[in-house]
């Protein structure tokens, strides 16, 4: 070997470790195809020349230098096999790019891609002392480009890792938030929040369905312009996402408008709201994946709505429940609290109001001395309307007791004032009666009450003298009174059909009979013991079903 | 609650946010204040500086995609300023750097609004 062959076996050696050094230093897939690259075109004094590497099945033109944008852009796309076979069309490209030699680039996992050059400056062709060399370089460079694409794989592995953890943070944290927010304007706010930092959306709608009902939560299109054309489409029926294509395909408008996702919310199958997107700013689609984050998140978010909505609910109802109860007790406060002494009466009474505020009304009311009015009335229905008619009722009571009209008369104006009172077909059974301490007489007007009952000597009266229950129409025709004499033994029982109609688990009544065969067979207790009596029958007959109306009792024992 | 707050401070026309603390959904509205303050004054330049900030959560970047249209709208941009690692990963994670100038110190991020 001559000694000018020796110096350039020597220069190249020298080159070749240098080279392999300075490839091998780095990880960095783009300093070592740069190295390469340049390396080649210094060496082999190319003008031009490009790396390709496998992507997948396909070859990707990674690096180039010397070659126009326009001569790249034709690059086409081949199918890479195991060994880069060169095919007719990459043929053609390194053609038209002015390539003149092309080689694999092989490591242990086989050929990864090819490099290629173009003409020597000097115009001189490749030789096969060139190709061996080039061969040579990308025999030392096939190592560290291999190791720098597992390195970019796994980096790119461990990012999607990473995103994966993020949105599973995402998630847990937002399911814990959601829980904690007392308002539903705060999770909507949250959520859209969340989607806008995840995604890069800044055009969104949160809605909320009630029944067809539409409740925009958060939005940042045309309201109007979006629930119209939301409208054009049978919405409640989005049950699974719209995703780009299917909103062009099946639902132009609301595409024509930006939107390019819809998520329903559900709660055991039905659609309960919907989460609308717009563009991402970074033009990216949204993925099956992120379809999938944004469906869960947003049962998350419909959970936490449809919790506070029920929560909200039982919260209301336990405020009627309240007010209810505060009206029960308003409504008890009317009823005499203390029974007035008299000489010969023995009186007792009670008023045994159901869960729910009822109508029923007794009372006793001092109009002159040894003068006494009694009361017994039951308004029909239930609640607040019973309970504020029966409020009326007493009002009424109390004043036309103190104007010494007589109680017929009086029972006729009753009626005249509860009619105009009333106008939703509300009534009133109503029997009332002035009672004489001094004469033992009972002067009574019964305005379609159940009669009361009045035991003498082991018989019974009813009083039923009287007129039409108060409140259907003005009074046309005079109630009547009738007036008793009334005998040291005599008992008389005064009752509401809660008493009557107390029903047992079979749907039996107590039944009037019932009541009248106690107030016989005990016409020789006290008024109290009667009372107690009559309740503890009651009580035996309906074992414990639960009753739905008031029951009130006023007895009355001449000594 | 986590706790978080913002100062804030003006260097000629541009206003620098500090944040501190956790940016969740809880405190969100905080910053949310902060923001729709400086847009009510017509301050529209404005960099964010995240030293102190020691975590993010999604709803905490999401704040800032709801005010850098409004603030883009009107000449001005929102640059991004001293993140740690911990802090930056999750903008990377979700492609912020595309879409904001992000920047290693304040005074760059200062500068570059010069610019």
């Amino acid at each position: 070997m001559s000694e000018v062959e020796n110096l350039k076996v020597k220069r190249n050696l020298t080159a070749l470790i240098e080279f392999s050094r300075v490839i091998n230093s780095s990880l960095e897939l783009e300093f070592i195809l740069n190295n390469v690259l340049l390396t080649c075109l210094g060496k082999f004094l190319a003008i031009r020349g490009l790396v390709a590497l496998k992507e997948g099945n396909h070859f990707q033109i990674k690096l180039s230098k010397g070659i126009p944008d326009e001569v790249l852009s034709i690059f086409p796309d081949v199918t890479a096999d195991k060994d880069c076979e060169m095919k007719e069309e990459l043929n053609s490209f390194f053609e038209s790019a002015h390539l003149k030699i092309c080689e694999r680039i092989s490591s242990s996992v086989g050929c990864i891609g090819f490099v290629c050059l173009g003409e020597k400056l000097n115009g001189k062709e490749y030789t096969d002392d060139d190709r061996e060399f080039l061969k040579t370089i990308l025999n030392i460079a096939a190592t560290a480009i291999q190791n720098s694409l597992v390195v970019q794989e796994l980096k790119k592995v461990n990012r999607e890792l990473d995103s994966r953890i993020q949105r599973l943070n995402s998630l847990f944290e937002l399911s814990k938030e959601f829980g904690l927010f007392s308002e539903s304007t705060k999770v909507s706010r949250l959520l859209v929040y969340s989607l806008m930092g995840q995604f890069l959306v800044s055009n969104y709608a949160i809605l909320n369905f009630e029944g067809s009902a539409i409740q925009v939560l958060e939005s940042k299109f045309q309201i109007d312009e979006l629930l119209s054309k939301l409208r054009k489409y049978d919405y409640l029926k989005i049950e699974t996402p719209l995703n780009r294509t299917k909103l062009e395909k099946s639902y132009p408008e609301l595409f024509e408008i930006g939107i390019q996702l819809i998520v329903p919310m559900q709660i055991q199958g039905k659609v309960k709201g919907l989460i609308i997107l717009g563009k991402r700013v970074n033009n990216l689609d949204y993925s099956d994946y992120d379809i999938e984050f944004i469906y869960s998140v947003g049962s998350l978010a419909i959970i936490s709505l449809e919790n506070r909505r029920l929560f909200k609910e039982a919260l209301e109802k336990q405020k009627l429940e309240e007010e209810l109860e505060f009206a029960r007790e308003i409504q008890q406060n009317l009823l005499p609290s203390q029974i007035p002494a008299t000489n010969n009466f023995d009186i007792a009474a009670i008023n045994l109001p159901s869960k729910q505020v009822g109508g029923d009304y007794f009372d006793i009311i001092k109009v002159d001395e040894g003068k006494y009015i009694i009361a017994i009335a039951d308004v029909s229905g239930k609640g607040i309307p019973a309970s504020l008619l029966m409020a009326n009722m007493q009002a009424f009571l109390q004043v036309i007791s103190k104007q010494n009209i007589d109680i017929a008369t009086a029972t006729g104006l009753i009626n005249d004032l509860i009619s105009q009172n009333t106008s939703d077909g509300r009534f009133i059974t109503f029997f009332w009666a002035l009672l004489d301490d001094n004469e033992k007489r009972l002067t009574y007007v019964n305005a379609g009450h159940n009669p009361p009952i009045l035991v003498r000597n082991n018989e019974i009266i009813r009083f039923s003298e009287g007129g039409i229950i108060l409140g259907v129409m003005k009074t046309l025709l005079p109630y009547n009174s009738n007036s008793i004499q009334l005998e040291s033994g005599d008992k008389i029982i005064m009752f509401t059909d809660g008493v009557s109609e107390a029903m047992n688990p079979f749907s039996q009544e107590f039944s009037e009979e019932r009541l009248e065969k106690i107030a016989l067979s005990t016409s020789q207790l006290t008024s109290n013991e009667t009372l107690k009596k009559i309740r503890e029958e009651i009580e035996k007959f309906v074992e414990g079903a639960p009753q739905s109306d008031d029951l009130t009792m006023m007895i009355i024992r001449v000594r | 609650m986590a706790e978080f707050n913002t100062t804030l401070k003006e260097q000629g026309d541009i206003s620098i946010i500090k944040l501190k603390g956790y940016l969740d959904a809880h405190t969100a509205p905080v910053l949310e204040n902060k923001f729709n303050e400086l847009i009510n004054n017509n301050k529209y330049k404005i960099v964010v500086d995240f030293r102190d900030l020691a975590y993010i959560s999604s709803a905490g970047l999401g704040v800032f995609m709801a005010y850098i249209e409004k603030v883009r709208e009107n000449q001005g941009d929102i640059k991004l300023a001293s993140m740690s690692d911990k802090v930056y990963n999750i903008f990377d994670l979700l492609g912020f750097p595309l879409l904001y100038e992000i920047f290693k110190t304040e005074e760059e991020a200062i500068k570059k609004f010069s610019e």
